[in-house]
C-alpha cells in the first residue's frame, strides 16, 4: 500500500508562444513551472487551484499527451519521459484517463461497443473471443446494461456518458486513473453518484486516482490527499484531514472559506477570505512569491524571495506550504498589510 | 406507434421530409440510365458526319430535338454528350476526392512541420493558372478521352477539398476521444481511419457532392469556350456554344436550350441531393 507508483519531479510544461513576422518563439505560457509530488498506490490524491493553474496540464504531460518541457515523470519505478513512442503506447495500458466533457470525450460515430473494443484490441489484454464477455462485464461493472452495447453515445445522458469512458479507461486494466474534472460537467445528483462508483471501482480494482478538480467539496468527500496549485505551482500539499481543517497557505485559505456552507447561520460563519484582481499571467508571473499580487500578507520579502515547500510545526506529518509567514500568520503576530 | 403496414424502410426514411431530394434522385438516375443505355444505340462516327441536306431542322418525329448547322441530330449529340459530361465530372470528383481527402488528412492530422509543408504544395497548385494550362494541353495533346481529360482537370482540383477536410480534422483531432484514444494506445494510423475518418467523413462526401455540380459547369464551360472535347465529340457545352451566336440564340432554340435545361437541371439536383446527405449525416450524429 505505501508503495510509491507515480513520482513526478520538477515538471515544467512551458507552451511556446508564436510571433513576430518569422513566427518566432516570443514567450512561454509557463503552464506548469517546477511540480514536483508523490501518488502512493491504492490512494486518491487531488489537485485543485483555479481556472488556469496548470492542474489539467500536469495531468496530461503526466500521460504524455504533451510532451513536457523538463522535468520527470516516474511511473512504477519506470521513467515515462524517457521512453520511446512506441514502449510509451505499451505502458498506456497502466495510465487512463477520464476527462471532463463526457460529450466530447466520446466518438460520435462509434458505438459503445466498437469504443470499447477499440481499447482490448489495441493493449491485447483480453483473447478476442472473450471480448463480448468482457464488454458485457465492463458495462455492468459501470452501472449500465450490457444490452446497451450497441447503442450511439447520443442515446445516453451525460451521465452515462461518463460511466462509458470511465468503462473504457478500465478496459484496459490501468493501475491509475487521472480523472480530469471527471464530475465537473454533470448535475450535482449525478456527480454523486460517478464518484461513489469510481469509489467503488477503486475498492474493486486497487486503483490509484489522480483527481483533477476545482470543486473542493468533490475534493473533501473522494481524497486521501490533497495538492493546491496556484499558477503553475504548488503552494500547499497534505493529508486531506490536514488541508481542510489547517491550512497553512493564505491562498488555500481562501479557497476553502469559498465553500458554501448548508448552514450558513451567522454564529457559525468563518471569516470569509477575499481575494482582490485577478490571477496574474503565466506568461509573465510574478517574481518572488506567485501569490504576492493578490495575499493580504503579502510583504516586501515576498516580491524578492520565492518560497520553497517546507514543514512547519503546527502542521501534520507529510503537509507542506510555501508560504514565508506561515507560523506568524497562524500565531497572530503577521497581521494582513494595507 | 407506427403500424406495421407503414413501417418505412431506411431509404424510405431519408428522403421522407425532402421530396426535392427525392425527386432529383430519380431525375439523375433517369438521366444517366438513357445516356448510358442510349449510347449503345448511337454510332458516334455515324452521328457526326456532317449531312449538309438537313442542316438546322426543327424539331420532329424523325429528329426529336431537330438537327444543328451540320445536320446531326441534336437529341442524340444530347445523349452522348451527358454521358460524355456526366463520366468526366464522376471521374474528376472522385479522383480529387480521394486525392484532396487523404491530402488533408495526412496533413491536418501530423500538423507542425510536415502541414507546413503540405500545405505549400497545396499553394503552389492554386497559384497555377489553370485554365492556361488546360488550353495548352488541348493544344498539344492531340487525342485525349474521357480518362486523361479528367486527370488534367484533377491536378487542378483536389486542392479545395484537401483544404476543406484538412479544416475539419485540426478541429476534431483536439476533440477529447482521439485525446482518449491516445491514451489507450491506438497507433496514428488506426486514429485516422477508425476516429477521424468517421467524423470528416461527412464533411468530405458533402464537398464531394457539391464538386460534382461544379465539375460538371466547369466540363460544359471548358466546351463551351471550346477548350473542352474535340468538336466530334459529342458534349452538352458544345450543343451550349451555339448559343454564342445571335441567330442561334433567336431562331434555332432547339440547338442550345435542351443541353442549357438539362444542365441547369442536372446541377440543381446533385446540389439538392448534396444539402439531403448533408442533412443526413447532421442527423444522425444527434442533430447537433
Amino acid at each position: 500500500m505505501t508503495k510509491d507508483l507515480l513520482k513526478v519531479t520538477d515538471l515544467k510544461q512551458y507552451f511556446p508562444i508564436k510571433g513576430g513576422m518569422l513566427g518566432r518563439t516570443v514567450n512561454h505560457v509557463k503552464a506548469v513551472d517546477g511540480v514536483s509530488f508523490t501518488v502512493k498506490e491504492g490512494e486518491t490524491v487531488s489537485i485543485v487551484g483555479e481556472s488556469g493553474c496548470g492542474k489539467s496540464t500536469t495531468g496530461r504531460a503526466i500521460l504524455r499527451l504533451d510532451d513536457p518541457t523538463s522535468g520527470e515523470v516516474e511511473f512504477d519505478g519506470e521513467d515515462l519521459l524517457g521512453l520511446s513512442k512506441k514502449e510509451m503506447r505499451k505502458r498506456r495500458k497502466d495510465l487512463q484517463i477520464i476527462f471532463q466533457d463526457p460529450y466530447a470525450s466520446i466518438n460520435p460515430r462509434q458505438t459503445v461497443r466498437q469504443i470499447l473494443e477499440e481499447a482490448l484490441e489495441i493493449q491485447n489484454t483480453v483473447p478476442k473471443k472473450d471480448r463480448p464477455d468482457k464488454i458485457a462485464e465492463l458495462m455492468e461493472t459501470v452501472g449500465l446494461g450490457a444490452h446497451q452495447a450497441d447503442r450511439f453515445p447520443h442515446e445516453f445522458s451525460g451521465g452515462q456518458r461518463q460511466r462509458i469512458g470511465i468503462a473504457r479507461a478500465l478496459s484496459v486494466d490501468p493501475k491509475l486513473i487521472v480523472a480530469d474534472e471527471a464530475v465537473s460537467a454533470l448535475d450535482v445528483s449525478i456527480q454523486a453518484q460517478v464518484i461513489n462508483l469510481m469509489k467503488r471501482l477503486q475498492r474493486e480494482f486497487s486503483l490509484t486516482y489522480l483527481f483533477i478538480a476545482h470543486d473542493l467539496g468533490v475534493v473533501r468527500h473522494i481524497s486521501d490527499r490533497v495538492i493546491v496549485m496556484y499558477l503553475g505551482k504548488i503552494v500547499e500539499m497534505g493529508d486531506k484531514k490536514s488541508i481542510f481543517d489547517n491550512p497553512h497557505h493564505p491562498y488555500t485559505k481562501a479557497l476553502l472559506s469559498a465553500i458554501p456552507v448548508p448552514d450558513p447561520a451567522p454564529e457559525k460563519k468563518e471569516e470569509r477570505v477575499f481575494l482582490k484582481g485577478d490571477v496574474p499571467s503565466p506568461i509573465d508571473p510574478p517574481q518572488g512569491c506567485r501569490f504576492h499580487t493578490r495575499c493580504p500578507f503579502a510583504t516586501e520579502k515576498c516580491k524578492v524571495e520565492t518560497p520553497e515547500l517546507r514543514p512547519e510545526d503546527t502542521m501534520e506529518e507529510g503537509h507542506v506550504a510555501a508560504c514565508h509567514y506561515m507560523k506568524e500568520i497562524i500565531d497572530g503576530t503577521h497581521k494582513p498589510q494595507q | 406507434m407506427r403500424g406495421r403496414g407503414e413501417k418505412k424502410t431506411n431509404f424510405q426514411m431519408l428522403f421522407s421530409n425532402n421530396r426535392g431530394a427525392y425527386v432529383s434522385l430519380w431525375f439523375l438516375l433517369f438521366i444517366s440510365g438513357v445516356s448510358l443505355i442510349g449510347a449503345f444505340f448511337i454510332d458516334t462516327s455515324q452521328l457526326m458526319r456532317v449531312d449538309l441536306t438537313r442542316i438546322t431542322e426543327p424539331p420532329s418525329a424523325q429528329y426529336w430535338l431537330g438537327t444543328d448547322h451540320g445536320g446531326r441530330d441534336v437529341f442524340n449529340q444530347l445523349v452522348l454528350g451527358t454521358r460524355h459530361s456526366l463520366a468526366v465530372a464522376f471521374l474528376v470528383t472522385i479522383l480529387s476526392g480521394v486525392i484532396g481527402g487523404v491530402f488533408g488528412l495526412l496533413s491536418g492530422y501530423m500538423g507542425g512541420r510536415i502541414d507546413y509543408v503540405m500545405m505549400r504544395i497545396i499553394d503552389f497548385f492554386q497559384t497555377l493558372p489553370f485554365i492556361m494550362i488546360v488550353i495548352v494541353f488541348v493544344a498539344l495533346v492531340p487525342t485525349y478521352n474521357v480518362l486523361s481529360f479528367s486527370i488534367v482537370m484533377t491536378v487542378f482540383l483536389w486542392m479545395p477539398i484537401a483544404r476543406v477536410v484538412r479544416a475539419q480534422v485540426l478541429k476534431e483531432k483536439e476533440m477529447m476521444y482521439i485525446q482518449a484514444s491516445k491514451t489507450l494506445g491506438t497507433p496514428a494510423f488506426k486514429i485516422m481511419t477508425k476516429q477521424l475518418l468517421p467524423n470528416v467523413m461527412s464533411v468530405w462526401i458533402v464537398s464531394m457532392t457539391l464538386n460534382l455540380a461544379l465539375n460538371m459547369g466547369l466540363e460544359s464551360g471548358l466546351s463551351f469556350l471550346g477548350f473542352g472535347f474535340p468538336p466530334d465529340a459529342p458534349s452538352l457545352g458544345t450543343l451550349l456554344s451555339y448559343a454564342q451566336s445571335p441567330s442561334n440564340l433567336e431562331y434555332y432554340w432547339w440547338l442550345w436550350l435542351p443541353a442549357a435545361l438539362l444542365i441547369f437541371f442536372i446541377i440543381l439536383s446533385i446540389r439538392q441531393l448534396g444539402e439531403m446527405i448533408h442533412l443526413h449525416f447532421n442527423e444522425k450524429k444527434g442533430g447537433e
